[in-house]
């Protein structure tokens, strides 16, 4: 990467590699990117746009990316492969598919307000952008969608569930999450645990069983009890 | 609807505000024109978009559809993204107005999710163009649009929060304050995901799926499934 096409090269830039520095670029172009995405909408934005934000020169990013498109594509592919390998993680060490699923989504949700710029993209603008993006998002989707497919096996009614469920779920919790990284701060994502938790859970468990396992989540002793 | 020139509610194939009037003289008030002009100019843009995408669609595109000047879009609307909002805003009002009849008709509240479900689906069916405009477009046609599109995915909220009423405390215990906003994104991505992918001719075939994931949190797995399959 050329030194003197960077117009704000980074404290002791040149004592790092080569290597170190064209990852470290990527990561900045990609943030900016999901920034600008967030605030003016996929189609609003210009490579222009990514350039000042990141404050790089133009030509660092065309050594980068293709195209918009390109970089919308690998913000895309790093921000969901990474929520799905730590929802995987949280999940592998756990047994119960319940839990399971209380793990994942809270490391999911820890992610989307470590990443709300890129979280968001995700859930949404990816639907909004080039065509690879939406397939790219629909190959996620699926990944997710398996996850959750294994609460059939534990359902006492998991035959007869309908085959878009799942989807629907992965929607809702998308959608709920957007709509809060829209009007609150990050860091209050991961309150939403116990309420996305139970959504997902009452389809295979039912509404107590579900309720019972999201108070749990929130430290809260099970509220139908009372009833 | 608002419109006053074309009150028909029940029949049209076509939303009224996007029918055509046809070329020639015909000798109607200028108010009646301009009235037509605006919704010709909106029925353009649909085509227009369904043609070209958002992004691709410029004025010439619109006018053309709508077989209008350029002046006249200009008479209308400052921009495209101006004319947007207007379709955006008649074909929500529209969609909106088939789900409150559908949903009003019905007696009891499971049967009057599945009428609203169903009639929603039977107009992005029935509209191919306008359910694209209005479920995909709109996402990228910036954040105004963005901001409506919210709102009118939102405002579905109300019909299933009527499902709260009468129900047990244990149920209500169940219910967080979020449930109807996940039970309407879920619904709403996996319609907008068929007509991404442009498979609209399988949305009719979603009824019984949608039905039962709105009423389950209401009414348990096998009442909700009961309902979905009925009819």
């Amino acid at each position: 990467m050329a030194s003197k096409a960077t117009p704000r090269p980074l404290p002791g830039q040149h004592q790092l590699s080569r290597e170190f520095i064209a990852q470290h670029q990527r990561a900045r172009i990609v943030s900016a990117l999901a920034l600008e995405v967030s605030e003016k909408g996929y189609r609003g934005v210009t490579v222009a746009d990514i350039v000042k934000r990141a404050g790089i020169a133009r030509n660092t990013f065309y050594e980068n990316f293709g195209s918009k498109e390109d970089c919308f594509l690998a913000a895309q592919q790093f921000a969901m492969s990474t929520a799905l390998s730590r929802v995987v993680e949280a999940a592998g060490e756990i047994d119960d598919w319940p839990h399971q699923v209380e793990a994942g989504l809270a490391a999911f949700l820890r992610y989307v307000a470590e990443e709300p710029a890129l979280a968001r993209t995700c859930m949404v603008d990816a639907l909004a952008a080039a065509p690879a993006s939406v397939r790219y998002y629909e190959e996620s989707m699926q990944a997710f969608v398996s996850l959750f497919r294994l609460g059939r096996d534990v359902s006492p009614h998991g035959q007869e569930l309908p085959d878009t469920l799942e989807e629907a779920l992965i929607g809702g919790v998308f959608w709920i999450l957007y709509q809060r990284l829209m009007v609150d701060e990050p860091e209050a994502i991961g309150e939403l645990l116990p309420e996305v938790l139970e959504f997902a859970l009452t389809p295979y468990l039912g509404a107590v069983a579900a309720r019972a396992i999201a108070s749990e989540a929130d430290g809260v002793s099970p509220r139908h009890d009372r009833a | 609807m608002s419109d006053p020139v074309n009150p028909s509610v029940d029949s049209p194939e076509y939303p009224p505000e996007l029918a055509r009037l046809p070329p020639g003289r015909h000798g109607l008030p200028r108010e009646f024109v301009a009235r037509n002009q605006r919704e010709r100019l909106i029925a353009g843009l649909a085509g227009a978009v369904a043609e070209n995408g958002y992004a691709g669609t410029t004025i010439a595109h619109i006018t053309r559809h709508a077989a209008v000047s350029r002046r006249t879009f200009y008479e209308h609307f400052n921009s495209k993204d101006e004319c947007f909002v207007a379709a955006y805003d008649t074909v929500m009002t529209e969609l909106r107005q088939r789900v409150d009849e559908a949903f009003n008709e019905e007696e009891e509240w499971p049967q009057a999710v599945r009428a609203g479900l169903a009639a929603m689906l039977e107009f992005l069916t029935a509209e191919p163009h306008l359910a694209r405009l209005s479920m995909v477009e709109a996402l990228v046609a910036g954040p105004v649009v963005v901001e409506r599109y919210d709102g009118a995915i939102q405002g579905l909220v109300p019909y299933f929060e009527a499902g709260r009423k009468g129900r047990s405390a244990e149920v209500l215990a169940g219910l967080s304050p979020s449930t109807e906003e996940a039970l309407v994104g879920g619904m709403v991505s996996l319609i907008s995901r068929r007509i991404f992918a442009e498979r609209a001719e399988e949305l009719e075939s979603l009824l019984p799926d949608l039905v039962e994931f709105a009423l389950t949190p209401y009414l348990g797995s096998a009442e909700a499934a009961k309902v979905a399959r009925a009819g």
